[in-house]
């Protein structure tokens, strides 16, 4: 299936950047999200109540059905490690400190679904609606979903993920006892219409993607049967992007695919729960603007258990 | 009255994030639902604890905010009755 | 390809199991109560699981922090899994649905934190809601497909659509399928911020419906295909046969006049299920006592059946609406009715709706054959789904 527009909002200059992946920098612990002016995606009467996590998702969604010129498509998918944090937090600390009525707001806005119940209002879109929250896998689960969408009757599907970061929960991360990570702790949403049909727009192609949950096999014996099914080995392999937590794995990882490239990816996202978005993003416009990779593979254990593998292949491949 | 009023501006704009929108912007006989300002359903139910918390007044049934929040009149006038 | 219903698994406020649950429903026994082990200021009537945490965890072997939504959630799962092994020839599964995952411990922590009580941050890991459907399959050895479906109150009925369509696209063999919710202040406090919690006991379909009781509880069932139940000898129970999932796009929280959504998910249900709206014979509503969804709901049963609407009745005013678990806890109801051909009756009602007229089932009703259930979900964002599940 075709990735046919692709929309980031990150702590890179992504937005709406056709040159982004030349420009991206290494993060610096407190760097910043780069927003685009939301309001020229989302009007006044509905952004006025919107917390970060909602306009990210919706205005990454907009840019996806102005790039594909997809004004309804046939699904609207949403992965989300931990939802939306700013409304929940705000309606937990007023139900417990408000004794009398409590404004609503925050809590019809605290829903998981939250970003994926706005996406269809604003489009005004009837169809398939589902939002997948399974902490680093989120993203893959909303991608698998988006695939069996595709090959059910489905031509075209707006699938993405969004998660915030609010102060309490770098607060949280240090008294867990992870130190140095909250101040690398990021938010970040990447949408995408995939379709059935290769178009003008059309970018990469998506192959396939795959999950395991609460792992205890060999890594390798994962990784090689996920290429096997996709008729695959190692060798078909130019770029791998990992994903892991801290520096934990790094050198496993580059020994796992030697001598296929590695990317790290966490030194351009920072930490948020569905950053293997951002990756799916950055490997599709490497395919698309860089003729000698044809093949791209995402590797994403940010939760050591929890694998994640989704591969890419370029349009000529 | 008049005070009562100007409050009633500032406490929705703050309360409701009216962003875009200046006390000068809305009029006393302004329809604040629908054509108007274009509040709808859950602005309601936002301006039902404002009228609990800031004034006192309990509204127990949705509908009844129908009537009393068509405009800064309207609310200004129900709650100079019926203030505790 | 079909889909077989072979394991079933309730905890709700009516029972700790599917044979409690089933008893209470014969004998119209409400499960909504004052509460009593959740601490509360003032009196609350809520659909409570009548035990506290500490009894759950001692009778299940757990290991705490753990959160509420997780142990309903395990004790549904358990019993629907019950017996079966772990084969590697049988690709297994797990989908869960939760609205606020461990909000129940996440708030306790929260509160401790506020007032600076030396709070337990133990407590605050088990807050996403991928966690809690890691610790129901860490509970029974599942490893691979583990899921977790948010989408308010139809996150249940969603998850269930997910697993079929993972089997019908041969990615399972076998998958677990279910929701949980916990009470929580959260939800409590939230539902009662949009004016629809009720301090009367709710009546669903009845003309003067005043909001909803909150509930609490996990349903579980097990999705098996062929080539599973050739290994396992399970002796199916039902099977699944139609889903549709739709979004009403009208309104954040409300349900459109029209009943848009519902009567699309309908629609697109029973059109999978390659089944004429006459070939319903039972419809589990969602019917949740808030003036807004029953007519909604109502409306569109008219869409779709006309003047021949199906016996149908909300289980609501027994258990209190359980939210992501609503779904999967009237999907067990939905087989248990197949397997007893019985309608179950809607507790009380006693006017119909004034714009729709509709009657529920309103007694316990096995004269007639029970041969296809449609069971309705309606959530936040217009979240509109509907399950059909016929006999074997």
């Amino acid at each position: 299936m075709y990735i046919n527009a692709c929309s980031t909002i990150s702590h890179q200059n992504s937005f709406r950047n056709e040159n982004w992946i030349n420009e991206l920098t290494v993060l610096e612990e407190g760097s910043e999200l780069i927003t685009p002016n939301y309001k020229e995606f989302i009007a006044p009467s509905a952004i006025r109540r919107m917390s970060k996590i909602i306009r990210m998702g919706l205005t990454c969604s907009k840019d996806c059905v102005e790039q594909s010129g997809i004004e309804n498509p046939d699904a609207i998918i949403v992965g989300t490690g931990l939802g939306c944090l700013s409304d929940t937090e705000k309606f937990l600390n007023n139900s417990l400190t408000i004794k009398g009525l409590i404004p609503p707001t925050s809590f019809i806005q605290s829903t998981h679904n939250t970003i994926a119940g706005q996406i269809s209002l604003a489009l005004k879109n009837h169809n398939y609606n589902i939002t997948h929250t399974q902490n680093s896998l989120s993203f893959e689960h909303s991608l698998i979903d988006a695939i069996l969408c595709l090959n059910e009757e489905d031509s075209n599907v707006l699938v993405g993920a969004a998660d915030e970061d609010i102060p309490l929960l770098g607060e949280l991360i240090n008294e867990l006892g992870f130190k140095g990570v909250s101040n690398h702790l990021t938010s970040g949403a990447s949408f995408f219409m995939l379709s059935n049909n290769k178009t003008a727009n059309s970018k990469a192609i998506l192959v396939d993607s795959y999950t395991v949950g609460l792992n205890s096999s060999d890594p390798s014996e994962i990784i090689n049967a996920f290429l096997t099914q996709n008729n695959r080995s190692l060798n078909d392999i130019d770029l791998v992007l990992s994903n892991s937590f801290g520096s934990i794995g790094a050198t496993e990882i580059k020994a796992l695919f030697s001598p296929i490239k590695v990317t790290p990816i966490e030194q351009y996202t920072g930490y948020h729960l569905t950053n293997a978005a951002f990756s799916t993003h950055l490997a599709t416009d490497i395919l698309h603007q860089n003729a000698t990779t044809k093949s791209v593979l995402i590797y994403n254990t940010l939760y050591n258990n929890n694998i994640g593998l989704t591969l890419l292949d370029s349009l000529e491949a | 009255m008049e005070n009562l009023k100007a409050t009633l501006k500032e406490q929705i704009i703050e309360r409701l994030n009216l962003e875009d929108i200046s006390v000068s912007d809305i009029n006393d006989d302004t329809a604040l639902f629908g054509e108007g300002l274009g509040l709808d359903s859950i602005d309601a139910l936002e301006l039902i604890v404002l009228m609990e918390n800031d004034y006192g007044i309990e509204l127990a049934n949705p509908e009844e905010g129908k009537e009393i929040f068509s405009t800064i009149n309207s609310m200004a006038d129900y709650i100079s009755k019926n203030k505790k | 390809m079909s889909i077989y219903i072979t394991g079933v698994g309730v905890i709700s406020a009516i029972g700790l199991n599917t044979e409690e649950n089933y008893q209470s429903l014969k004998d119209q026994k409400t499960g909504i109560e004052p509460l009593q082990f959740f601490p509360s200021e003032k009196e609350i009537l809520a659909g409570e699981v009548k035990l506290s945490n500490q009894e759950l965890i001692q009778q299940h072997n757990l290991t705490a922090p753990i959160s509420r939504t997780s142990i309903l959630g395990l004790i549904a799962a358990k019993e629907a899994w019950k017996g079966n092994e772990h084969n590697s020839q049988i690709r297994t599964g797990i989908i869960s649905g939760t609205s606020v995952g461990g909000m129940d411990n996440t708030e306790i922590y929260y509160e401790q934190r506020l007032n600076e009580q030396n709070p337990d941050i133990s407590l605050i890991t088990t807050h996403d809601s991928g966690n809690t459907t890691e610790r129901i399959a860490a509970e029974l050895g599942i490893s691979g497909y583990i899921n977790t479906i948010s989408t308010a109150c139809s996150s249940g009925a969603n998850a269930i659509m997910l697993g079929a369509r993972l089997m019908q696209q041969n990615k399972l063999d076998r998958v677990l399928v279910g929701a949980s919710d916990s009470f929580s202040n959260f939800t409590e406090k939230g539902f009662r911020s949009l004016m629809i919690y009720s301090d009367e006991w709710v009546k669903p379909f009845d003309d003067n419906r005043n909001g909803l009781n909150l509930g609490e509880g996990g349903g579980f069932i097990l999705l098996e295909n062929k080539k599973s139940l050739d290994i396992t000898n399970n002796k199916p129970l039902a099977s699944l046969v139609g889903w549709s999932n739709t979004t009403d796009a009208y309104h954040q929280t409300a349900s459109s006049p029209d009943g848009k959504g519902a009567t699309l998910a309908v629609e697109g249900a029973l059109k999978k299920a390659n089944l004429n709206p006459s070939d319903i014979s039972y419809i589990n509503a969602h019917g949740t006592g808030t003036p807004n969804n029953d007519l909604s709901e109502s409306t569109a049963f008219i869409n779709i059946f006309k003047d021949k609407v199906p016996p149908f009745s909300s289980t609501k005013a027994y258990t209190g609406h359980t939210l992501a678990a609503s779904g999967a806890i009237e999907a067990v109801y939905a087989v248990l009715a197949l397997q007893n051909n019985v309608i179950f009756p809607n507790l009380n009602y006693s006017i119909p709706i004034n714009e729709t007229k509709l009657v529920p089932e309103t007694q316990w009703n096995d004269r007639n054959e029970v041969n296809a259930v449609l069971s309705n979900s309606l959530g936040f964002g217009g979240n509109s789904s509907s399950v059909i599940f016929k006999k074997v």
